[in-house]
């Protein structure tokens, strides 16, 4: 064999193992889509069909009254404004927060300072189930309502990871920035809020758009808290919880057509910043 | 630096350290560290939630009840003249009832499971019987998903980290398993695994003529684990991808270069070269992704919901259902304590290496 047949096959071989991740990566989504686009009938057709297709006559249909019904389903919609106003205060106050700690954590010379990017690091791996029956208890004696509890709780996963990863980004800001600002007679605290916050707007992006995402997906809290309170529940407790309301069947159908649609954000912030994302997430958990 | 001026700007920059990192400490000792010990307070307890009964401290009863474990051995059933009876149909020996030979004080003990060693049958019994299982079915599927997202992380990510045309586009495809919220990708597998050929996976088994094309994917216990195994390992195999294609960024180039001249192979360059130098990056992303497997929750809760439990799951349907607040907050700290270990081994694997570098 050439050397020449020889890359050629590696070429071929290189795209094959592509084309098979591609598709495992990305089929499982795809089926959801085509669920979501078929009516009760065109689902319990046996066996199940690749494209949505007419049970009668095996032509190519969509049927879009799932869309429809996850669009008047009152639920639904309340999840969804839930989710935002729970995903956007978790994203903007671990922002506000782990920014402070991550310019102290970063740049700052202070004594105990090993002490506490230890003790950051060991909260980034906190179980939060841990704390589960201990914060139920307390926000229950408090009387807190759900959503400002969820907005609360979801610190605890955010927050050391949002002052974490901006610890690694404040470090690599040259020094001399910070230097020759407080020469020039600056507060440590202008140089911050000055130079340094504009500095770091890419990172706070990143750091932000992780948070949102962990937030918005965020599962076992959201379950706890909104238990007695339906009208608090965001979107991952609706789409597990998918009340059946017109036949005992499970309506997979709308549960599709509901998971696409909240997935579907996500899914385009995570192409638009595909880099950033990449960056952040290693950041926070590789870089020591 | 012992000019006043200076001592002055570190003592004002160690004040502002302090500043701005007490708003972080203050939400974190709210909503960890206090949750945290009145768990443990609470773990010592008999307290229900929501009752009127005054709560008792009750010390390590409820440990006791959670760990109990216990290994009988089974005898033979035996005829009259003592020999061991066979079982006509099977031709195997047939074996007194499990129950028989647990022991009932000072708490009852329920059968886990039976096993055979040497000859011999054994039975596992537990006083909580649902957890210890559940601690098993975590660690199962713990190690698995584990092993497999290792391997099949790194060959995903030997392959975005190569050059070909559409890199960034495959580097943004594999993040959507990620991206996609996981009560959203539980309830899709959840479809694809239906009983029948309404379901994605029996359609192809019938289709390859492999099982009858009814397959309870989900509701028989010997498919459950291996259902939420390949889930996960679809879910998160790309977030393991990533770890380790930060490690692979890592390596300089040059290197491979010069092996490519000494005429080494791509596999032994893998296993000479990238493997060693990928060690840090790959303990870390390992006790990572292991914490993460070990608490488990939203999988195990939407997928299979009360017929076979992760050890969050137990302890969420022991707190909400049961309102078992004592005994709940018991298992939270054997999760916690699990799961410290595992943690300390991380910030050691991290702290290696910080050294070398």
């Amino acid at each position: 064999m050439s050397v020449k047949t020889k890359r050629r096959l590696n070429r071929v071989l290189l795209w094959v193992v592509i084309t098979v991740m591609g598709i495992w990566m990305l089929f499982p989504f795809y089926w959801a889509a085509i669920s979501s686009l078929k009516s009760e009938a065109m689902l319990a057709m046996t066996p199940t069909t690749f494209l949505p297709r007419d049970p009668a006559t095996q032509q190519f249909t969509i049927y879009t009254r799932n869309y429809q019904a996850v669009f008047t389903n009152q639920a639904f919609l309340r999840a969804i404004v839930n989710s935002a106003i729970v995903a956007i205060s978790v994203t903007l106050l671990s922002l506000a927060i782990g920014s402070f700690a991550g310019f102290a954590l970063g740049k700052l010379r202070y004594r105990g300072k090993t002490g506490t990017l230890y003790v950051i690091l060991a909260m980034t791996m906190f179980p939060a189930i841990a704390v589960l029956t201990g914060l139920y208890a307390m926000i229950t004696n408090l009387g807190i309502p759900p959503i400002p509890s969820m907005i609360i709780t979801y610190m605890l996963f955010t927050l050391p990871f949002t002052a974490w990863v901006l610890t690694s980004f404040f470090r690599e800001l040259p020094t001399e920035i910070f230097q020759s600002a407080q020469v020039d007679g600056a507060s440590p605290f202008q140089t911050f809020y000055m130079i340094m916050l504009p500095l770091t707007a890419p990172a706070m992006v990143t750091t932000g758009l992780l948070a949102f995402i962990g937030a918005w997906n965020e599962y076992l809290f959201a379950l706890t808290f909104t238990s007695v309170a339906p009208n608090a529940r965001t979107l991952p407790v609706i789409i597990a919880n998918f009340p059946s309301q017109f036949s005992m069947q499970i309506p997979f159908g709308e549960i599709m057509a509901a998971g696409i649609v909240s997935s579907l954000p996500l899914i385009a912030l995570v192409f638009i910043f595909q880099r950033r994302i990449v960056a952040g997430l290693t950041a926070g958990a590789v870089k020591g | 630096m012992a000019q006043g001026g200076a001592s002055d700007l570190a003592k004002r920059e160690q004040r502002l350290a302090y500043w701005l990192l007490a708003p972080t400490f203050i939400v974190l000792l709210l909503i960890a560290i206090y949750p945290l010990m009145s768990v443990v307070y609470n773990s010592f307890t008999n307290a229900v939630f929501a009752s009127t009964t005054p709560t008792e401290f009750v010390g390590f009863q409820n440990y006791r009840t959670l760990l109990s474990v216990t290994v009988k051995s089974i005898p033979p059933k035996r005829d009259e003249a003592g020999n061991p009876i066979i079982d006509e149909r099977t031709g195997e020996v047939a074996y007194e009832s499990a129950v028989s030979v647990l022991p009932r004080e000072p708490q009852r003990f329920r059968q886990v499971t039976q096993f055979s060693l040497f000859g011999n049958r054994y039975v596992l019994g537990a006083t909580d019987p649902d957890f210890i299982r559940s601690v098993w079915d975590t660690v199962v599927f713990t190690v698995a998903t584990v092993f497999l997202e290792l391997v099949l992380g790194m060959i995903v990510a030997l392959i975005v980290n190569a050059n070909f045309k559409g890199r960034g586009l495959m580097r943004a495809i594999i993040l959507v398993p990620w991206a996609v919220p996981t009560a959203v990708s539980s309830q899709m597998w959840a479809y694809m695994l239906q009983p029948n050929r309404t379901g994605f996976f029996n359609t192809v088994f019938w289709y390859l003529g492999l099982g009858s094309g009814e397959i309870p994917f989900l509701s028989d216990p010997t498919w459950q684990l291996p259902s939420m195994i390949m889930i996960d390992v679809w879910k998160t195999t790309p977030f393991m991808a990533l770890l380790l294609l930060a490690g692979l960024q890592l390596i300089p180039s040059d290197i491979y270069e010069a092996a490519n001249v000494d005429g080494a192979g791509p596999l032994r360059q893998f296993f000479q070269m990238t493997l060693p130098m990928l060690r840090g990056t790959i303990a870390v992303a390992l006790v990572f992704r292991t914490l993460d497997a070990l608490r488990v929750f939203d999988l195990f809760q939407i997928v299979l919901g009360q017929a076979r439990y992760s050890m969050a799951s137990y302890t969420y349907y022991q707190l909400i259902q049961n309102r078992q607040m004592g005994y709940s907050s018991a298992s939270s700290v054997v999760i916690f304590l699990v799961l410290s270990i595992f943690a300390i081994i991380y910030m050691r694997s991290l702290g290696v290496r910080s050294d070398e570098r």
